[in-house]
């Protein structure tokens, strides 16, 4: 079947268009190169005055793992609050801050999103997390996997085993867990957590190990960009959500050393002590030093007004956050020997100060950082808001006169603590287009995703140019997963099923030797069980695995 | 202008989501649209009038004849006006209900006067457990009104209780006043196992003596100035509440539940 989208204007940044009126070519679900004279087209579709983008990828959003499964029982309200009812093509589903799996993946195709990765995905329960995302329809996913509170990688730092050992350790467990990239959540502090430290800077000892954050985060970014894999390490950094915290994130910046490093949901990490709440924004420190440091890159984690539920595996910062569950109830948990678990739900208010203070925070990172290929736009799902937010985000960040509006009705005080109100700035289409796609696929490392390039799989959003760019990126028009429409004017009309995306490298298949015996010692699981086989995700006739190659 | 009545024409096999006929979601409708509203029943969703026969106007009284325990969410966020239940009712019965009076004849199912904000309900029969709760993973239960059951309750009567009075002239079953915040419950009967299981405040009045847990401590006899006044205010009720010869100022008092925060207290007659 040839498909032809014309007349739309499009704007794809990994191929350098900019708003420019292409006809685009889709033939079994990969966009080709314009055909052979006479080759008949099935199927036009006249996109004059639409604007046509790749699908957009989420690169950090929690959509698989137990934490969700925890956040859901949890808050029954949730999802009594916001049924969704089955369809002939749709499944029932339920839930406004964490929905179901299937509910997930309708609401990101009916945005336009075809993508989304995991970010925390526990070794001990990568399959859980798979086969959670592989309830989920129409989008693609993959998993970061959390490294550097398992007591495995503390021992060989303790042991002071050498770099190979521990990139075959990484590697090996990437693969084991059929990850695309490792994330590295509160450094070594989960784990000092369980030898009573509550709090980790990031030049501190863990207690029992006497390894500090900053040796963790070098190992690994090291055996990140050594094993090959593209996606830099992925840091949820020290002190999350601590007044002071932007000089350890300064900190962590300067201590890797010029290596390949993504900072996680920054606008937790980036606050000050200053004002008479001692509590102020780092935001312009935290993009001058990215600005400079072309070897970061962070995603934002906007905090947007209402309720929602924060699940993290620093067990350590959301026990000490649990006082401000609201509702009052929460979960923290030990996982193993793996890393921990909280679960706490939150509502952010526009007139608490903190909070309307968070948000401008985040927006002023936004609009602070100039390059828009190193910043990402993400809530941090469900963590600052529900990830349906994203349309109501972007004309924040498109549409100045609105953002002032917004920022006149929160907290009184927490507008003089920002200097949101002076900055002019507002992103362009493509700016929106290389973070939320382009950007997104080459930082994941992502061979034919997020470009509308002959070669590339046809996942291609339209949508109708409305000033109003919220109410433009919330129904688009058109949404094609691999080639297939699947959401037209908004809704879902037809379902599929994504591939999983991973890499896979090498490791010296001598490092199972020291790990089945820490298996047999110390987990429930056995080593054997604990590898995910490339069978469990595909046998079941719909998932799929895509192998994505590595740096070198 | 008489009470608008739905007879239901034979019980039903499957549960039907009464929601959409109480009084202020009918007040502007005529008993044509009435007719043609649709409930949830099972999987199918019949028309009024498929389900019940239909009389009178009066939108602001209602009267459910031939009523089955099937007939869930009965009088549901009921804001003013009068609902009389001939018959037995379901689950939800008042639930999240505002204003207005609710009465059943009958018995009634579980999560009775759940989250109920204010109003009056009178169960002449026996009801189900968590009279007066909070839904699954609420933190709180009934925040007002009145509740009077003639009959027994279930288990967790007034779990997760905020405010508001629950009147019960038979026996309550285990876990009565369990994590109730604050309110009042009144026991004529007998009451089960684990009273006021981890209450924080509120008051249990009891007409005989509790098996009570070791978490609730003995503050000795007291008489209590408030109790008169207490039961005055029961005297607008149809109810043996409102029997002055069963009042009493001369109570044991205990305090509890010690586990939590053990400003609870519970009122036994002597």
């Amino acid at each position: 079947m040839l498909i032809k989208l014309t007349g739309g204007t499009v704007y794809d940044p990994a191929s350098g268009v900019d708003g420019v009126k292409q006809d685009i070519y889709i033939q079994d679900g990969r966009i080709i190169a314009k055909p052979l004279e006479g080759l008949t087209v099935d199927k036009v579709y006249d996109l004059n005055g639409k604007v046509v983008m790749s699908g957009a990828i989420d690169m950090h959003t929690h959509i698989g793992g137990g934490k969700g499964n925890i956040a859901r029982t949890l808050l029954p309200e949730d999802h009594r609050q916001d049924p969704v009812a089955r369809t002939d093509i749709t499944r029932s589903g339920c839930g406004h801050a964490m929905p179901s799996s299937f509910v997930t993946g309708y609401r990101y195709a009916e945005m336009g999103y075809t993508a989304g990765f995991e970010p925390a995905v526990l070794p001990i329960n990568a399959r859980q997390a798979h086969m959670e995302m592989a309830d989920i329809p129409i989008l693609d996913k993959g998993g970061y996997v959390m490294l550097g509170s398992d007591d495995y990688l503390l021992r060989m730092l303790t042991a002071k085993k050498d770099q190979k050992a521990i990139n075959d350790y990484v590697a090996w467990t990437m693969q084991a867990a059929k990850a695309i990239g490792v994330k590295v959540v509160n450094p070594g502090g989960i784990n000092a957590f369980k030898f009573n430290q509550r709090k980790l800077d990031l030049d501190e000892q863990n207690s029992h190990y006497g390894v500090t954050p900053r040796d963790i985060l070098r190992v690994l970014a090291t055996a990140v960009k050594e094993i090959g894999v593209k996606h830099p390490l992925h840091v949820h950094g020290c002190n999350l959500g601590v007044p002071g915290n932007v000089q350890t994130t300064l900190d962590t910046i300067q201590g890797i050393g010029g290596l390949p490093m993504h900072l996680t949901h920054i606008q937790f990490h980036s606050y000050g002590t200053e004002g008479d709440f001692k509590f102020s924004s780092g935001a312009a420190q935290i993009a001058e030093a990215i600005n400079k440091n072309k070897n970061i890159s962070i995603d934002v984690g906007q905090i947007l007004f209402g309720q929602t539920v924060t699940a993290s595996g620093d067990s350590m910062r959301q026990h000490c956050n649990h006082k401000f569950a609201s509702p009052n109830k929460w979960v923290t948990m030990d996982i193993e020997c793996d890393a921990g678990c909280g679960v706490v739900p939150f509502k952010y208010k526009d007139q608490n100060f903190v909070n309307a203070l968070q948000w401008a925070i985040g927006l002023e990172t936004f609009l602070l950082v100039e390059d828009p290929w190193r910043i990402f736009l993400t809530t941090d799902h469900p963590n600052g808001a529900p990830f349906t937010s994203y349309p109501h985000l972007i004309r924040l960040l498109m549409d100045k006169t609105f953002r002032n509006d917004v920022l006149a009705t929160i907290h009184p005080e927490a507008q003089k603590m920002t200097t949101l109100a002076s900055i002019t700035r507002e992103y362009s289409l493509q700016e929106i287009a290389i973070m939320t796609r382009a950007g997104a696929a080459r930082l994941i490392g992502l061979q034919d995703r997020g470009g509308l390039s002959a070669g590339n799989w046809a996942d291609i959003t339209v949508y109708t140019d409305n000033t109003d760019r919220q109410k433009m990126f919330e129904k688009p028009d058109y949404v094609f997963k691999d080639g297939q429409l699947v959401v037209v004017d908004g809704k879902v009309v037809s379902t599929k099923w994504g591939t999983t995306h991973v890499v896979k490298p090498e490791f010296d298949a001598s490092v199972e030797s020291g790990l089945q015996k820490y298996f047999d010692r110390f987990l429930t699981m056995k080593l054997g069980n604990f590898k995910i086989s490339d069978d469990e995700l595909t046998e079941d006739g719909r998932g799929s695995i895509t192998v994505h190659p590595l740096a070198n | 202008m008489s009470a608008l009545t739905f007879t239901l024409k034979q019980h039903p096999d499957q549960r039907v989501d009464m929601s959409p006929l109480v009084c202020q979601k009918l007040a502007t409708l005529s008993v044509a649209d009435i007719a043609a509203l649709t409930l949830q029943n099972g999987k199918r969703s019949p028309r009024v009038d498929a389900l019940f026969t239909i009389t009178g106007t009066d939108t602001q009284n209602i009267v459910i004849k031939n009523s089955s325990d099937k007939l869930d969410f009965i009088g549901k966020e009921l804001d003013g006006g009068c609902i009389t239940v001939e018959g037995d009712a379901g689950a939800y019965l008042g639930i999240g209900m505002q204003a207005g009076d609710l009465k059943v004849t009958g018995n009634v199912g579980l999560y009775a006067a759940c989250e109920m904000k204010k109003g009056y309900l009178e169960i002449s029969g026996n009801v189900g457990d968590f009279l007066g709760g909070a839904l699954p993973g609420n933190k709180m239960g009934m925040k007002g009104g009145t509740v009077l059951v003639k009959g027994n309750a279930g288990e967790r009567v007034g779990d997760h209780l905020r405010r508001g009075t629950i009147l019960i002239e038979g026996d309550a079953g285990d876990y009565c006043g369990s994590r109730m915040t604050a309110g009042t419950i009144a026991v004529m009967g007998k009451t089960g196992r684990y009273l006021g299981y981890a209450m924080r405040r509120g008051t249990l009045l009891l007409w005989q003596q509790p098996t009570l847990s070791a978490s609730f401590n003995d503050c000795g006899t007291h008489t209590l100035g408030f109790l008169p006044i207490l039961f005055a205010s029961y005297k607008k009720f149809n109810s043996k509440f409102a029997d002055a010869g069963l009042a009493f100022n001369r109570a044991q008092r205990y305090a509890g539940d010690m586990s939590e925060m053990g400003k609870g207290e519970v009122l036994v007659k002597r």
